[in-house]
């Protein structure tokens, strides 16, 4: 191989290699398929498995949440999706929710995988429109009643909140 | 030296330590601890070290004789080895505790008593040697085996013991065995990095590189 070759092509295998690095150090994957669908996603390659997302739906919908949750992952195994973060996410407060008190643990849980996913919404912005079955369609809102779930206040002794729904 | 070696071998060893050496597998999750501030002070010793010692030669990698893409070359490989030194020290160098503060101090008066001794190229490579294997040792297999929870109860008493004794500052967060074979492979190539680097031919010549070349040199008067 000529010198020249040889230099440009170290350089630039250098380069790379160091971007590379320092995008595995910014990002701390935890798995094989993180790093594998964190590059491809960085690229625009990306895809879910859409068979396990349309399980993950159907659990979802039938307030199979755990198992929902468990679709969901195998269906965004690099979690890089920030709709099926949502979908997530959203599944930790319909199973946290409850008349007389929320499951603080889960809607925390609910949080972590919130920010997740607006991570990975183009602008912060992430807005799910397309599903009739749900009643909190934005990342904002969802936020909203995470927190105000974990939060203890006046209003957790107002009795109508017996008859309040969940969403 | 050939530019295969300055420009891809070296750039991939030394960015492959850098990779590795950041890796700390536990049981709860893995992740990737970039070098301290400290080690990073620390990474620049030891470049000052290996040329004052002239196991590298600046003047080899960068050059106004050497065109800008060799110079460029050159920048790669300087760079890649102060960041590879800086985690291959943080890797060796204990997580937490009484040890962590002991080994940095240690790290810091050993190169700075190395650059005040001044010794040749083989002499400074035994003693990285020496240096990064104690280290390992003390990291790895020692304050490993004090750290690891105990399979049987005279092993769990031993270790309520010592925490008691020393407050809780000598232990370790227990790693996964992995993690040790991977700092191995890690302090390892970092050696090899070193020992690869374009060296300064007139740097003063070890008694054991002439030894067989000795018979050849004048005798002296008695």
């Amino acid at each position: 191989m000529p010198e020249r070759t040889a230099r440009a092509l170290g350089l630039a295998v250098a380069i790379v290699y160091a971007t590379l690095i320092g995008w595995l150090y910014a990002r701390q994957p935890q798995t094989i398929a993180q790093v594998t669908g964190g590059l491809s996603a960085a690229i625009g390659a990306y895809r879910i498995d859409e068979q396990a997302f349309a399980d993950g739906l159907r659990f979802f919908r039938s307030d199979h949440f755990p198992e929902a949750r468990m679709a969901f992952a195998r269906a965004d195994s690099a979690e890089r999706d920030a709709r099926t973060q949502f979908y997530i996410a959203y599944s930790y407060y319909r199973e946290g929710w409850g008349r007389l008190y929320h499951d603080a643990t889960l809607y925390r849980q609910g949080l972590e995988v919130l920010d997740r996913a607006v991570a990975l919404a183009p602008g912060g912005r992430l807005v799910v429109d397309d599903d009739p079955n749900l009643k909190i369609h934005s990342a904002d809102e969802l936020r909203a009643e995470l927190e105000a779930g974990i939060r203890v206040d006046v209003s957790d002794f107002n009795p109508m909140r017996l008859f309040s729904e969940r969403k | 030296m050939t530019a295969g070696r300055e420009a891809i071998a070296l750039p991939i060893v030394f960015l492959t330590v850098v990779l590795l050496g950041g890796l700390r597998i536990a049981d709860a999750a893995a992740a990737l601890a970039p070098p301290s501030v400290f080690a990073l002070v620390l990474g620049v010793l030891l470049v000052r070290v290996l040329v004052q010692c002239g196991a590298l030669a600046p003047e080899r990698l960068v050059s106004p004789s050497r065109t800008a893409l060799a110079n460029a070359n050159g920048v790669v490989v300087l760079v890649t080895l102060w960041a590879a030194g800086s985690q291959a020290i943080a890797l060796v160098i204990p997580d937490s505790g009484l040890p962590r503060i002991a080994l940095n101090v240690f790290f810091l008066v050993l190169l700075l008593n190395t650059a005040a001794a001044s010794p040749d190229r083989v002499r400074l490579l035994r003693s990285l040697s020496v240096t990064f294997g104690s280290a390992f040792v003390l990291k790895f297999v020692v304050l490993y085996e004090l750290s690891t929870p105990g399979t049987s109860w005279l092993k769990r008493v031993l270790q309520t013991m010592l925490e008691g004794i020393t407050l809780g500052t000598l232990t370790q967060e227990p790693l996964r065995p992995v993690t040790g074979y991977i700092a191995f492979a890690t302090v390892a190539l970092f050696l090899i990095g070193i020992f690869l680097l374009p060296h300064d031919h007139g740097a003063p010549v070890a008694t054991s590189e002439i030894g067989p070349y000795k018979a050849l040199l004048p005798s002296r008067p008695a």
